[in-house]
């Protein structure tokens, strides 16, 4: 089938805060609708078959990689993307600890490695290292090495149980 | 000030973690085409037709183009300047295909999906030839490499470069040990996450511009122009942000398609591979194998090596004719040896070309005189620290083929405190236990290069100049690759001019506005490019100062630059307010062009310590603990420093372990071939790392710098292949380690 003759759909996403509606084909992957649709470049393609994660983004606060789902299978739930973190103007604190901890190069997986980790710190806050190295194996980096972004979470982590317990102090 | 030695972040940092960074295919353009490339199936075979009839009848197709209806001028991917002599064998879409994923036809359309459904319709017939598959056939099929027309010719060898230095003969004959070492090093791949990818298209005045993430601009103008056959001054090439490259973008594959096609149609063309043709039809690292025979005298100096190697540079030259050079260059300025014979040839085969990847030729020949150094001092009773201390060069060496000066060559302070930093000397004689699961270290020392020379013209210029509003612009041909030279060079510049990171701007290379540079190879952004923007930087200074006397009625050298301001004892003006002065009053900002020519290469040097764990059950080598010891000169910014460190041990770690696109003896074609079949090392596989600077300053290098981006990786492999020698008392020399090649050497 030629990709004129595909039927095609409107499809009704929730991204970052805000509806949206485009006309879709039912196989369009989800990257492939907010990267190309939307223009939510942010997002990265590295290899289009969910080994690389540089299109990791939020689902429901899950990390998914957004090239494996099917546009279609997104309607109804909460997609963040690396444009979504930033809301309000400033970086949030896990990209500052990235800056600050030397966790960036190039910079083409770090949109996809930053969702991964804050997928995993809002599941996991408690901030062990040895998980961290795990939730992040699905995303490729290949210019850092991986430790100082390890560093990266952890540190954002303890910073969030930091303001965490600062809060619950003054609450009581 | 106090900018030099600090660890600031990525000055494009921001963008980066905002993904706000516009790499060359994320910003939207109406109207943009897209290019779909068709490749050969065969390794070797004549394209005899080709059908587009039901391609030109989809909608949304512009057009098919092959190499009958394409120039076919040879040319060279791997050139740097126009009108560089070397083998001139590449064809945008060849008569003769030569490897499995040689390009045969493109299809333009206006949409990505529709010009790759296009590709599966072309209807193409091969007349299949015999092809060569291996370095061992290659051996037989020799001749001159071009004919009486100069045209390729495609025997070997592509190139030969010996060096007999001393007397070999004798060294072997007064030997107390004799050793002799066969190692094989694999076809490893970039894995850049940004796949290869180039925009073009038309400008005025005839012209055709290009965006790309590139290494050098002006080798993208050369290697198009050379391609397209048209004049250079045509071709405007502009440097897109690099979404990783590690010598994987140095050259220009797809630029002369992407350049011809917006000539052709008049259309912005984009041409981005997916991962798996980046994969099969762009670059890898060349597959070595060596034979080293090291004579050692009875007090462990090394007295002689006798070393054969052969290069399989794949289907085309591009750059391997110079690898046999490059790694006879790096061997001999490592160690000091009194007698050395050296044989490197380089072959071609019906294989993916091969070209630079982050070392070129260093990782290779570093696997095979370390592995080879370190199963002699095995046989021979030395401890391989020692062995290494006893023969590395110092200070002021000056190595045997090119007779360079080494410079500050620190490699022992290496050695030594890394052994000690490490518990070497403890750990090396811990047994490695009798279980399914055994311990062992290992270590490797390295040495790597600063730039070009002699090679090359080595020179660079940089222009700072006073901006309007103040701020300060560095311009000057600039490929950051994500390393952070960008960073590294306004910190330079910065430190000179007193004032902070945010003051400086970088402008990205330009062809039309920065004068000619090398690029971003042989790790000479830091030594070399740091330089110029050293020296242009101090001229800037002392113009400021000069612009500054006149608005502040003070002499030009009781002031200084501080903080954004230029001040005395009794009065200041900012940069900002020194501008505006300027420009009301007619007058020419500030501005300072530096050409910095280099007449010096010194060594970096590294040793690395690694211990591993291997599972006998089941082959699979676990890195635990890590140490490398760098001899950097001095640090401009040790985060970013330490930064090139891990990323080099990720890849050093895959090529030692993992890590092979291992072409297929029967059909050419890859087996690793997509992430999913080439495995990487991510996040659990790596090992804790520590890192240990030497900063010992180099005389001729900016703030007394070195380079490290290369070197990270160079010693990594055969630090970990002998760990793993160490663990399990074995001879492993072929790499990877995979861990069928692991079981099989224990059931030996």
């Amino acid at each position: 089938m030629t990709p004129d003759a595909i039927p095609r759909d409107r499809l009704t996403l929730w991204v970052n805060g805000r509806e949206v509606s485009v006309i879709a084909d039912p196989h369009d992957r989800l990257s492939h609708i907010l990267r190309d649709r939307l223009g939510l470049t942010g997002l990265k393609e590295g290899c289009c078959e969910g080994e690389c994660g540089a299109c990791t983004v939020l689902v429901d606060d899950h990390p998914v990689a957004s090239c494996l789902m099917l546009g279609f299978q997104a309607e109804g739930v909460r997609i963040t993307t690396i444009e979504g973190l930033t809301q309000g103007g400033g970086l949030s604190g896990l990209q500052q600890a990235f800056l600050t901890y030397g966790a960036v190069q190039c910079g083409f997986c770090t949109p996809g490695m930053v969702m991964a980790a804050e997928g995993h710190l809002r599941a996991n806050p408690d901030g062990d290292r040895a998980a961290i190295r795990h939730a992040l194996a699905g995303n490729i980096c290949r210019c850092t090495g991986f430790a100082l972004i390890v560093d990266a979470v952890e540190s954002e982590a303890e910073r969030r149980q930091a303001d965490l317990s600062n809060a619950m102090e003054a609450g009581a | 000030m106090g900018q030099v030695g600090k660890r600031l972040a990525l000055i494009d940092g921001v963008e980066k973690v905002t993904g706000q960074m516009r790499f060359a295919a994320d910003d939207a353009v109406a109207g943009l085409a897209h290019a779909a490339l068709l490749f050969s199936p065969h390794p070797h075979a004549r394209v005899l037709s080709l059908d587009a009839g039901k391609v030109l009848a989809m909608a949304g197709v512009i057009g098919v183009w092959w190499h009958q209806t394409t120039p076919q001028n040879g040319y060279n991917s791997a050139i740097w300047l126009a009108g560089q002599q070397l083998l001139a064998d590449e064809r945008m879409f060849p008569a003769v295909v030569r490897h499995v994923g040689d390009r045969v036809a493109v299809v333009l359309a206006d949409t990505e999906a529709t010009a790759r459904a296009a590709i599966e319709l072309l209807e193409v017939t091969y007349d299949v030839l015999p092809a060569i598959l291996s370095p061992e056939g290659a051996q037989a099929h020799t001749g001159p490499t071009v004919d009486a027309d100069r045209q390729p010719t495609y025997l070997n060898p592509v190139a030969e470069v010996a060096l007999d230095h001393g007397d070999v003969a004798a060294a072997f004959a007064r030997a107390s040990h004799v050793s002799q070492t066969h190692v094989t090093t694999p076809r490893s791949h970039h894995c850049a996450i940004e796949t290869h990818v180039c925009r073009a298209w038309p400008e005025a005045n005839d012209r055709i511009a290009i965006h790309s993430p590139c290494q050098s601009v002006f080798a993208v103008q050369a290697v198009v122009a050379q391609a397209l056959g048209i004049a250079a001054d045509r071709l405007h090439v502009t440097k897109s942000p690099i979404g990783g490259s590690f010598g994987g973008k140095a050259e220009p594959i797809l630029d002369p398609i992407c350049a011809f096609l917006a000539m052709q149609t008049g259309r912005v063309v984009q041409l981005q591979l997916s991962r798996h043709e980046t994969f099969t039809a762009t670059r890898t690292r060349s597959a070595t194998e060596g034979r080293m025979r090291i004579a050692l005298a009875a007090d462990g100096r090394i007295l002689g090596r006798d070393v054969v190697v052969t290069v399989d540079i794949g289907a085309y030259c591009t750059g391997g004719a110079y690898l046999p050079g490059s790694m006879l260059q790096r061997m001999v300025r490592l160690y000091d040896v009194p007698a050395e014979r050296y044989r490197g040839r380089a072959v071609y085969t019906n294989t993916l070309p091969t070209g630079a990847f982050r070392g070129y030729g260093s990782p290779q020949i570093h696997a095979l005189g370390e592995i080879a150094l370190d199963l002699a001092a095995r046989d021979a009773g030395f401890d391989p620290v020692a062995l290494r201390l006893r023969n590395i060069v110092g200070p002021g060496a000056i190595d045997p083929w090119q007779g360079l000066n080494l410079g500050n060559a620190r490699g022992a302070d290496c050695l030594r405190r890394g052994a000690k930093a490490f518990g070497w000397e403890t750990r090396a004689k811990l047994a490695p236990g009798t279980g399914r699961f055994r311990r062992g270290v290992g270590m490797a020392a390295a040495t790597h290069i600063n730039g070009c020379f002699p090679g090359d013209d080595e020179s660079t210029t940089a222009t700072l100049g006073l901006q309007a509003d103040g701020g300060i612009v560095l311009n000057c041909a600039l490929h950051d690759l994500g390393c952070g030279s960008d960073t590294t060079l306004a910190q330079i510049a910065a430190e000179v001019l007193g004032l902070g990171l945010q003051n400086i701007r970088v402008t990205p290379a330009d062809t039309d506005t920065c004068t000619y540079d090398l690029g971003t190879r042989a790790s000479r952004m830091t030594y070399i490019v740091g330089e110029a923007v050293r020296k242009a930087a101090l001229a800037l200074d002392q113009a400021i100062r000069d612009a500054a006397a006149l608005a502040l009625n003070a002499a030009a050298q009781d002031l200084t630059l501080l903080q954004g301001c230029v001040q005395s004892a009794r009065t200041r003006i900012s940069l900002a307010d020194l501008a505006a002065w300027l420009v009301a009053r007619k007058t020419a900002l500030p501005s300072a062009t530096q050409t910095h020519r280099a007449t010096a290469n010194p060594g970096s040097f590294a040793a690395h310590f690694a211990e591993v764990e291997v599972d006998t059950l089941t082959g699979r080598v676990q890195v635990t603990d890590y140490l490398a010891a760098h001899d950097i000169g001095r640090a401009i910014n040790p985060m970013l420093v330490e930064g090139q460190i891990h990323g080099g041990i990720q890849i050093g770690l895959g090529y030692a372990l993992y890590e092979d696109v291992a072409v297929d003896p029967g059909t050419g074609r890859l087996r690793g071939d997509s992430f999913a079949r080439y495995t990487l090392a991510n996040a659990p596989e790596m090992p804790p790392i520590r890192t240990l600077l030497v900063e010992e300053a180099e005389p001729t290098g900016p703030f007394g710098a070195k380079a490290v981006g290369e070197i990270a990786t160079v010693a990594v492999a055969p630090a970990l292949v002998n760990a793993v020698n160490a663990a399990l008392g074995t001879r492993l020399t072929d790499l990877p380690l995979l861990p069928e090649r692991i079981i099989l050497a224990l059931q030996n």
